[in-house]
């Protein structure tokens, strides 16, 4: 009987195993209550001598080993879960989806680490957070408790809602209480959201510290999903940028050798002529009349060749960051169109050229040169961009508004610029493509000549353009 | 989810009313009854048995009365129910005074007391429901037969108590007393106003042993318990051992049929030991 009243351990320990502290100390109970009639008719017959001691400690023996072994299974099976949930929790906010979609599975394992009866979270802390919940379907109050907690209320603590007096419910209570936390869900960058848990029953210390940790390890893996979002944001950001300056790099490199050809041709053509018609000079005899055309041509060619070079110095003092140095003087713009129009009318007959004179037209002050040079450079583009011919129609006049400005524009009725490219209009060595201007000769720095030189008077250029229908260009200048 | 959509104020003042005058109402009135009760009693004749019926309606009455007034949280509406409540128990006390059958009138009372809880949904929150766990009524019956019969056992073993199936006539009579009276009030007050009230501030085991204490007293100042030491602390281990188990119960299935089915077949067992 001494050695079989010990097998009554066997079935306490099984169920403190298989049901937790609850299952071991019922077992316990039982077993020592089943010891009992065997234990205490001896007690009664030979009162406490040491082996009566010994059968009392062998009777209690059970319900003390059932509540520690149980309680040891409790604790270890609660950390075992919380650890799991968290691993979970962690792998949830690591995945890629955006943050609001993983919070309902992120509720959902909370509340089987806590054994709760219903968990709510609450992210952000403006106008519109984002809320999940456990079961699913809540929605979130602005004058609920976890509104206070997110408006820095701080943590709420409830031992049951139906009976506390803070809470405004509407449902009856039910039999057992309900204990509720609110935790602030506060990272290092301060608080991010909300933890709501509700239980039904009992809610123990080791509970409560378990949704503490739980809270803590969400806020920080929430801020760590967020930096991560923000991380993986940026390089693609940097992704695009990158591939955005590498292929204007390419551009640039394939305007820059199609400039050289350009220029290589542009300087090459009237030095052939300048070669060939001084050879000519040189080693034959010519008639005064052929003679007086030839160097009509050397004199044309060799203009042309200054305004190559007068462009390509623009284009290093541009390109180096240097202010045109100006000469300001009062300019009289009538003047200087009429002579322009009348030398471009004379080169190109299938062209309209138009004046339109505002009233009273003051003078400008600016650098002559430099306006003649931007005025030649628009008139040039409206021409070679109109190769059917029509009208160019050049005004000037002050402009509307309080500054004091004068707009000068030149219209023509060309081939038009696509919307895609007006933004890139104005950069050097853009040449915009159509079937109808190909052949158009120009080093793609005319308008960006134009562009710089309003800008050092402190004026600006803009630019209307419909393809197919025509351009507009309006410089606007200081008066 | 309350947290997230109920209103919450941080300031907000408790509109609970105060228990103190009811519950100092209702003992005021047991007492009295009671009282009266003895003072018929002791002036014999006829009128001693109505005075033993209104004692036992006194004690009996005042606990569910307690209980009620407890489980509204002192707001209005327990007077009625617990005075009719209280007159049915004068009446089946009375009409068991007559004989055995006139016993079965204490049948009628967990009738009753369904009868009038139907209107208060807030008795929900003592376990006035149906148990969430059916398997617990079970279980309530099973630790009441366990209980019941270790008390036999080692009443027999140990002290040599005799264990016998008494009188019919009595034994019905003691069984529809613990039906009706005994293990209805204990349970109604103890386990559900008292333990439900105590658990939502306390904590299970706070709640279980702060009940289980008040019903052992309740126990112990019964003058029908046998005066002796061996039955006074067996009276103490069983009658704690019962209370932990219908707190339990209580808990565990969400009401208060499980520890009162226990309770139950505890006494039905407990009425088989013939202490003298």
């Amino acid at each position: 009987m001494v050695s079989l009243r010990h097998l009554y351990l066997l079935p306490t320990l099984w169920a403190a195993f298989a049901s937790g502290t609850s299952g071991g100390c019922l077992a316990g109970l039982v077993a020592g209550f089943l010891q009992a009639p065997l234990v205490l008719p001896g007690i009664e017959r030979s009162g406490l001598d040491p082996g009566a001691l010994d059968r009392l400690v062998t009777l209690a023996t059970p319900l003390a080993s059932g509540w520690v072994v149980g309680r040891l299974r409790d604790q270890s099976r609660a950390r075992a879960v919380r650890l799991g949930a968290l691993l979970e929790i962690q792998r949830e906010l690591a995945r890629e989806e955006p943050l609001y979609r993983r919070l309902e599975d992120v509720a959902e394992r909370t509340r089987t680490a806590l054994g709760a009866l219903r968990v709510g979270l609450v992210l952000g802390t403006g106008d519109s957070p984002a809320v999940a919940s456990a079961p699913v379907g809540a929605g979130l109050d602005n004058r609920s408790a976890a509104a206070w907690t997110l408006r820095g209320g701080g943590a709420v603590t409830s031992r049951d809602l139906a009976s506390d007096p803070r809470f405004q419910l509407e449902e009856p209570p039910g039999p057992a209480p309900r204990p509720a936390l609110v935790l602030p869900l506060e990272s290092g960058a301060g608080a991010v959201g909300a933890l709501a848990l509700e239980w039904r029953g009992d809610l123990t210390a080791a509970t409560r510290a378990a949704a503490h940790e739980i809270a803590m390890h969400l806020a920080l893996g929430i801020e760590n999903a967020r930096l991560t979002l923000r991380q993986r944001r940026f390089a693609v950001e940097l992704e695009d940028k990158v591939a955005a300056a590498t292929r204007r790099l390419l551009e640039l490199d394939r305007a820059k050798s199609e400039f050289l050809s350009v220029v290589s041709h542009e300087l090459r053509t009237p030095l052939t002529a300048l070669q060939g018609f001084s050879e000519l000079l040189l080693s034959r005899t010519v008639p005064p009349e052929q003679a007086r055309r030839f160097i009509g041509h050397i004199h044309s060619e060799a203009e042309r060749l200054g305004r190559i070079v007068t462009e390509l110095l623009d284009l290093s003092r541009i390109e180096a960051g240097r202010p045109e140095a100006l000469r300001r003087e009062p300019v009289d713009m009538g003047d200087m169109v009429e002579r322009n129009l009348e030398i471009f009318a004379q080169s190109n007959p299938r062209h309209r050229f138009r004046w339109r004179p505002g009233e009273n037209l003051p003078p400008i002050v600016a650098d002559r040169d430099a306006l003649d040079r931007m005025l030649t450079n628009l008139l040039s583009n409206a021409v070679k961009y109109a190769p059917r011919g029509g009208d160019v129609t050049v005004s000037a006049g002050p402009a509307p508004g309080p500054d004091r400005m004068m707009e000068i524009s030149v219209e023509d009725q060309g081939v038009g610029i696509p919307a895609e490219a007006l933004p890139r209009i104005f950069d050097k060595y853009v040449r915009v493509p159509d079937p109808e201007t190909i052949g158009a000769r120009g080093l793609g720095l005319g308008l960006a000549v134009v562009k710089a030189l309003a800008e050092a008077h402190g004026g600006w250029v803009e630019v209307e353009s419909r393809a197919g229908v025509g351009s507009r260009f309006r410089v606007l200048m200081p008066l | 989810m309350p947290l997230l959509s109920a209103p919450f104020d941080v300031e907000r003042p408790s509109a609970r009313a105060s228990l103190l005058r009811p519950l100092v109402a209702v003992a005021v009135a047991m007492l009295i009854v009671v009282a009266a009760g003895r003072w018929l009693e002791q002036g014999g004749g006829a009128l001693a048995g109505l005075g033993r019926s209104a004692q036992g309606a006194g004690v009996h009455g005042g606990f569910i009365a307690l209980g009620w007034v407890i489980a509204l949280g002192g707001r209005w509406g327990w007077q009625r129910p617990a005075l009719r409540l209280a007159a049915a128990l004068l009446a089946a006390f009375a009409l068991s005074r007559l004989g055995a059958w006139g016993s079965a009138a204490f049948a009628l009372l967990p009738l009753m007391l369904l009868w009038e809880g139907r209107r208060h949904p807030v008795l929900r929150r003592i376990g006035f429901v149906a148990p969430e766990r059916p398997r617990a009524l079970l279980l309530g019956v099973g630790a009441g037969a366990f209980l019941g019969s270790h008390l036999l056992v080692s009443a027999s073993q140990t002290l040599g108590y005799a264990v016998r199936m008494p009188d019919a006539d009595a034994y019905i009579a003691a069984v529809a007393y613990d039906v009706g009276a005994n293990a209805l009030s204990a349970e109604w007050l103890f386990r559900g106003a008292l333990f439900s009230h105590w658990w939502r501030r306390w904590g299970f085991w706070a709640a279980a042993v702060a009940s289980t204490s008040m019903g052992l007293t309740r126990y112990l100042l019964d003058p029908w318990l046998p005066p002796t030491v061996e039955v006074g602390a067996g009276a103490v281990f069983y009658l704690a051992a019962l209370g932990l188990c219908a707190s339990a119960l209580r808990a565990w299935s969400g009401s208060l049929l499980p520890g009162y089915l226990a309770s139950l077949v505890f006494f039905a067992a407990y009425r088989m030991f013939v202490v003298w």
